[in-house]
Parts: C-alpha cells; sequence; structure tokens
C-alpha cells in the first residue's frame, strides 16, 4: 500500500510543538522551539551539531522537563507527562547512540519496549514481526544486546521502540556512526515503516539520505528553527546547501 | 577424610547465613551501581529494637521477627533518602553528559553518596548503642541445639539442624529471587532500569520508584538475614553492624556485585575458606581469611577483573 490515505488524514496535525524551551541549568539549549509534524508522513530536522536537537527528542520523550512551551499530542497536552504516560499515549523515541540495555538479551530489549503493555499475546505476536521485518536480531535472540554491531543496535533500538506500537516514532540521528550500507539499510526501514502509515520525525544529519524519505524539512539553529520548507526548498535554499549539504562531504564529524 | 568433610560441612552452614547477608547488599549494589556502606549499621539498629522489645515487652519470637525486617526497611528508606534518592543519575539534572553513560562512573554524586553512607552508618550504630548500651544483649533464641549424626560410610559426620535450616532457607530465597529476577515482569524492570536508565525511563518504565522498591526490599533482607543469625546465637553485641558488612560485603564480591546467584556461590566460598583456616590456624585465622580474601580479590589481577568483583548489573 501507497499512501492511500485521504489526503484530509495525511494533513492532520499530528505533533505541534510551540515556544518550547528546555536548559541545562544555565545554558539554554531550546530558545523557544516551534514546528509541527503532520501524521502519515516524514518530517526531518536537520542541524548542526550543539543545535538542540537532542534535546529537543529528549524534551519530546519527556526525558528532559522544559521550561516553557508546549508539545500537543493528537490534540493532547504532553508537557508536564512521565516519559511512561508519552509512551502510553502512542509517541516513542529511538534515542541517539541507541542506548539499548547492554546487560539484556535481545529479546528482553524487545520484551521491556512493551513495558506498558499487558496483552501477552499481541507482545509474542510482535516480537515475532520484529524478527520478520530485522532477520539478524533473531539470529542474536539471546545475545547481550552490548554485543551486537552497531547498526545491529540500531536496528535493536528501532524494534524495540515500535514494540510500545507507536502511531508517531522519533528517531535521533539514526544513521550517526554506522558504515554506509548499514545506514542504507536503516533508511529502508523508515521508508518501510512510512508506507505502513506510521509517522516519523527523524533527527538526521545526513541530509543526502534524508532527502530521500522525508516530505517535510526544519532546520534548527542554536535552539531555533530557523528553517521550514519542503524537500524541493531546502534543496533550493543556498545557505542550507552551503552550511549542510556542502559542509557534510568536507568535514567529517567528530565524534560526540 | 573425616575432619574435611566436617569442615566443608560447617564451611557450607555458615556460607548460607554469609550469602543470606549479602544478598540485601548485592541486591541494591545492582540496582544503583552504589555501595551501601549503612548495611550492616542498619540491620544491627533494626537488631536492638526488636532485642529492646523483647526484653522489655516480652513479646513472642514473631513479633520481633516482624519488628527486625519492618525496622530494617524503613530504616532503610530513610538511608535512601538521605544519601542515594538525591545522588541519582536523573537525567533533568546531569545535563546532556549523563544521558549517554550506560551507567554513571565514578562521578561526583557517587563519592557523596559513599560518603554520607558512611556518616548515617555511624549515626545508626551510636543510636543503637544509646539504646542498649550494654555489650551483649539478649536476642529471641530459636536455636535448636539439636545435632543430627549422619553415618556417612567414613564416619559420622555432625550437622546442626538449626544451621542446616538456616543455610537452605538461605539458598531457596536466593535461587527463587534470581529465578523471579531472571523471569517475571518485575524482575525485567529492575535489571533493566540498572542496566540503563535513561533507557528505562524511555520504555515507560517508572524508574525512581522501582529504585526504592529494591532498596526497601534489600534493607528487608537485611533484617531477615540479621533475625535468621542473631535467633541462632540468641545475643547481638555492637559489633554486629560491622560484621553484617563486612561479611556480606566479601560474599557479595566474591559472587560479583549484582549478581543475585552469585552471593550463594560467594556466601559457601566464604564459609568454607573460613572453616579451613579456623582448623589451621584457630580462632583468629577466621577473621585473618576473611580479610585476606578481600585483600586478594581487590590486588590480585584477576583476568575477567571486573566480572570477579562486579556483575555487569542486576543479575538474577
Amino acid at each position: 500500500m501507497r499512501l492511500s490515505g485521504p489526503l484530509i488524514w495525511a494533513q492532520t496535525i499530528m505533533l505541534e510543538i510551540s515556544d518550547l524551551a528546555t536548559s541545562y541549568g544555565k545554558i539554554e539549549a531550546l530558545r523557544g522551539v516551534t514546528l509541527s509534524a503532520r501524521s502519515g508522513t516524514v518530517t526531518c530536522l536537520l542541524g548542526p551539531n550543539g543545535a538542540g536537537k537532542s534535546t529537543l527528542m529528549l524534551t519530546l520523550a519527556g526525558i528532559l522537563k522544559p521550561l516553557r512551551g508546549s508539545v500537543k499530542f493528537e490534540g493532547e497536552e504532553l508537557v508536564g507527562c512521565e516519559p511512561a504516560k508519552i509512551v502510553e499515549r502512542g509517541m516513542a523515541l529511538v534515542p541517539e547512540n541507541r542506548l539499548v540495555f547492554p546487560g539484556l538479551t535481545v529479546r528482553e530489549n524487545l520484551l521491556a519496549g512493551a513495558y506498558r503493555r499487558r496483552d501477552m499475546a499481541g507482545i509474542r505476536s510482535d516480537i515475532d514481526a520484529m524478527f520478520g521485518r530485522f532477520p539478524r536480531l533473531k539470529e542474536r535472540v539471546e545475545q547481550l544486546a552490548g554485543t551486537l554491531s552497531g547498526g545491529e543496535q540500531q536496528m535493536l533500538a528501532v524494534a524495540r521502540a515500535l514494540m510500545s506500537r507507536p502511531r508517531l516514532l522519533l528517531m535521533d540521528e539514526p544513521s550517526v556512526g554506522l558504515a554506509p550500507l548499514v545506514v542504507a539499510e536503516i533508511f529502508s526501514i523508515i521508508e518501510q515503516l512510512h508506507r505502513e502509515g506510521v509517522s516519523l520525525f527523524v533527527v538526521e544529519q545526513n541530509a543526502h539520505m534524508a532527502l530521500k524519505v522525508a516530505q517535510h524539512f526544519y532546520l534548527m539553529e542554536q535552539g531555533r528553527v530557523s528553517f521550514s520548507g519542503s524537500p524541493g526548498e531546502l534543496a533550493d535554499d543556498t545557505v542550507i546547501q552551503r552550511a549542510y549539504l556542502g559542509q557534510q562531504r568536507a568535514e567529517p564529524r567528530l565524534p560526540a | 577424610m573425616m575432619p574435611v568433610l566436617q569442615l566443608v560441612m560447617d564451611g557450607l552452614m555458615d556460607g548460607g547465613a554469609y550469602a543470606l547477608i549479602g544478598l540485601g547488599l548485592s541486591l541494591t549494589f545492582g540496582q544503583l551501581r552504589r555501595l551501601n556502606l549503612a548495611y550492616g549499621a542498619t540491620a544491627m539498629l533494626a537488631s536492638y529494637l526488636g532485642a529492646a522489645i523483647y526484653a522489655t515487652q516480652r513479646v513472642p519470637v514473631w513479633l520481633v521477627a516482624v519488628t527486625v525486617i519492618a525496622a530494617a526497611t524503613l530504616i532503610g528508606w530513610y538511608v535512601e533518602w538521605m544519601c542515594f534518592a538525591r545522588s541519582g543519575q536523573e537525567p533533568d539534572h546531569g545535563g546532556a553528559s549523563a544521558i549517554g553513560a550506560p551507567i554513571a562512573g565514578a562521578d561526583g554524586r557517587e563519592v557523596v553518596a559513599l560518603a554520607s553512607s558512611f556518616a548515617i552508618w555511624m549515626q545508626l550504630e551510636q543510636l543503637a548503642v544509646n539504646l542498649l548500651p550494654r555489650h551483649l544483649n539478649a536476642f529471641p533464641s530459636l536455636a535448636a541445639q539439636q545435632d543430627w549424626l549422619i553415618d556417612s560410610g567414613f564416619g559420622e559426620l555432625m550437622v546442626r539442624t538449626d544451621r542446616l535450616l538456616l543455610a537452605l532457607l538461605a539458598a531457596a530465597l536466593i535461587l527463587g529471587l534470581g529465578a523471579w529476577l531472571e523471569r517475571s515482569r518485575t524482575g525485567l524492570s529492575w535489571r533493566a532500569s540498572a542496566d540503563h536508565r535513561v533507557a528505562a525511563h524511555l520504555v515507560g518504565m517508572p524508574v525512581a520508584r522501582l529504585q526504592t522498591a529494591a532498596f526497601a526490599a534489600g534493607c528487608a533482607l537485611s533484617g531477615l538475614a540479621a533475625f535468621a543469625v542473631l535467633s541462632l546465637d540468641g545475643q547481638v553485641t555492637p559489633m554486629f553492624g560491622m560484621w553484617v558488612l563486612l561479611k556480606g560485603l566479601v560474599a557479595a564480591m566474591l559472587g560479583g556485585l549484582g549478581s543475585v546467584r552469585g552471593v550463594l556461590w560467594g556466601g559457601l566460598l566464604l564459609g568454607v575458606i573460613e572453616a579451613f583456616a579456623q582448623a589451621l590456624l584457630g580462632a583468629q585465622g577466621r577473621e585473618f581469611a576473611t580479610y585476606a580474601l578481600l585483600f586478594l580479590i581487590l590486588v590480585v589481577p584477576w583476568k575477567p577483573r571486573e566480572s570477579l568483583v562486579l556483575s555487569a548489573g542486576l543479575r538474577g
């Protein structure tokens, strides 16, 4: 099925962030971020290191508490909600650096992802579905997650987030530190999830890959959104080209 | 042949008690990744409260047991509040750097937790001594003093039934708790939140609540262990707190701090080594063996050093 949903459904705003501000002690990482993500689409957030992208993701997931602003998910306010509540509402984060449970097995990681669910039969069939989607995880089912390769850990992190059956999947730099072949695999997973009707909000440094999958782009600089537009507008915008698409090749990123 | 077998048997009996003592320490360390130095003092103050109501109110033994376990849990809650709750690695205070670390290493907050738990140790011990200032205090005795003679074919083997019962209780409790941690949903959430706090938050686990629950369970177990051990001796002295911490720590470290089933093997090993040391070197040799073992664990460059002393996380 290829984007068969009605147009109006595709136009619905799923996530609406307005004037969101978060700080670490005295450092203000987010200075009033306003953006939105529509259901049934892949929204991509670009930006240089230190722009506040990961802070935004952790704030959305309820890990960091914002100073002000609002986050509305399907019309309901999420600011002030515990992370558990946010997962239950249908929004899950695949965090930067994967953050799998290193000392738990692959199966236990998936079970942990379904922690807020009580339907054992559904959980079991979802685990099987994950093994169908990520055959390599099936080969490693009783292996400790800490012993997996970076690409496998990324797949496990995605699978773990999917175990909560999210309607909106947040992904923070899913391709960072991975080999090009694995990056391509991750992006094909993003495309596949999109086709299946999952909405995605992805933070990415790899603008070249992001241009292939996302329908809307935001650019974040120094804690603020400085650009919003379609892939065409992004490619046309010479500032962004010079700053992010060009630089991407010229200067390799230092590890965080 | 016979004396050796008898020594092993005696060692295993004592080892069961050590394992039971180390269990709570290992459990809390696995969950918090912080050493609770007030562990022994918690057990001691709880035991003193039990001894005090036993002496003054003449309450039945089961009520003393309930008092000791409940008091240990309450005192433990106080220790957690004073030393560990505010030193937690909650990311909203830690900033960006704390988020990437799977398990926080030795940072400032860890040192603060260690130092403050030492201060609380002194405080609790002083409280206990003020409550019952005498050196020897009566504790309800459950000691059966019934010896069970086994004819092993090589000669007679003597087993104290009450000690055997304690060792079996310890083994059953530890293996049961270990299996529960490995198999149940709550067990998984304890291990997961010990493994990676931020990730546990992300999948919707109530991390702070799980931490308090694990700490309370560890302290309740220290109360149970204290009651079980003291009821065999029928007395409690001010040395008890130190004894609990030392034996529990060695047992837990031998099995890998944070590993529940490991503490059983660690405790049994400590018991057997002590029994042999006592036979060879006398009563002093027993204490010497404990310290020597602790020294060996820390100093000898074992190949899988980390896995020997520290379990990788909370394990069943």
